[in-house]
């Protein structure tokens, strides 16, 4: 546990963590129209149950793989998911009659986050 | 015991990105607005503090010291996290009336309201099993 700590305050010491947080593994899960299906977590008990997160600022994509490549509980059996964030929705780019209006309705990730250390 | 932070921040993940093919133009055209006007109320009564959808591409690494580093994407999936909305309300019922507005939800799409956790809870079970240990050693 103090080598995962230590990994943690050596990226946030160089400035590659932008936010990061733990879940709780109670929790639930909504579906259908409205979503009046709601179903009780846990979510402890399983492989593809997301545990916690890092919002990294990266360079590239290889550095962002080799901050997870340094995760401590990978030898434990953990799996780490690296993905990049994006600005505008994916439907946006499948649908380009929209991109222009995503675009200016586009709420841009630095914003953002300012907007939530404000 | 209590995971729970005393704000009651939590992250909708929206899972299942593959919900928006064969809807019609309008649809999709209202969908997407829906869920631009969504996150911009959220934001604007202070109950959203960001969010993001995330791209299609990227990166899973298992194995020890991340030897296992498979492709994404992630599109063809009902499970792949599309994207997250990071809440701070009054509680669990709040977050889930939230929840329940998703625009996609009438379309498939399947939110997890999960509450973020002020300590990891390996990190929770690792001092609980270290103070045990003390109280073990001074008794």
């Amino acid at each position: 546990m103090d080598k995962v700590m230590g990994s943690f305050e050596g990226l946030n010491e160089r400035g590659k963590i932008k936010a990061a947080q733990p879940l709780s593994g109670q929790g639930r899960i909504l579906s259908g129209g409205n979503g009046n299906l709601v179903v009780d977590g846990p979510f402890a008990e399983s492989k593809e149950a997301v545990g916690g997160y890092l919002v990294l600022q990266a360079d590239n994509m290889n550095e962002a793989v080799d901050i997870a490549r340094s995760t401590p509980m990978l030898k434990y059996g953990i799996t780490v998911e690296v993905r990049p964030l994006l600005a505008e929705c994916p439907i946006f780019q499948r649908h380009p009659e929209f991109a222009q209006r995503a675009r200016d309705r586009a709420v841009r990730a630095d914003q953002l986050w300012a907007a939530a250390a404000a | 015991m209590s995971t729970s932070t005393a704000k009651s921040d939590y992250l909708l993940l929206f899972r299942g990105n593959v919900w928006d093919r064969g809807l019609s133009p309008a649809q999709l055209q209202k969908v997407v607005s829906d869920w631009m006007a969504w996150f911009e109320r959220l934001k604007e009564e202070g109950k959203c503090l960001g969010g993001h959808p995330l791209e299609e591409e990227g990166k899973v690494v298992s194995g020890k010291q991340g030897r296992t580093i498979a492709d994404g994407p992630f599109a063809e999936s009902k499970e792949a996290i599309g994207g997250y909305f990071y809440l701070t309300v009054a509680d669990e019922n709040e977050a889930i009336e939230i929840a329940k507005q998703c625009p996609g939800l009438e379309y498939g799409s399947v939110v997890e309201v999960r509450p973020v956790a002020e300590i990891c809870s390996v990190k929770q079970r690792a001092e609980e099993y270290s103070r045990g240990q003390l109280a073990g050693a001074t008794a």
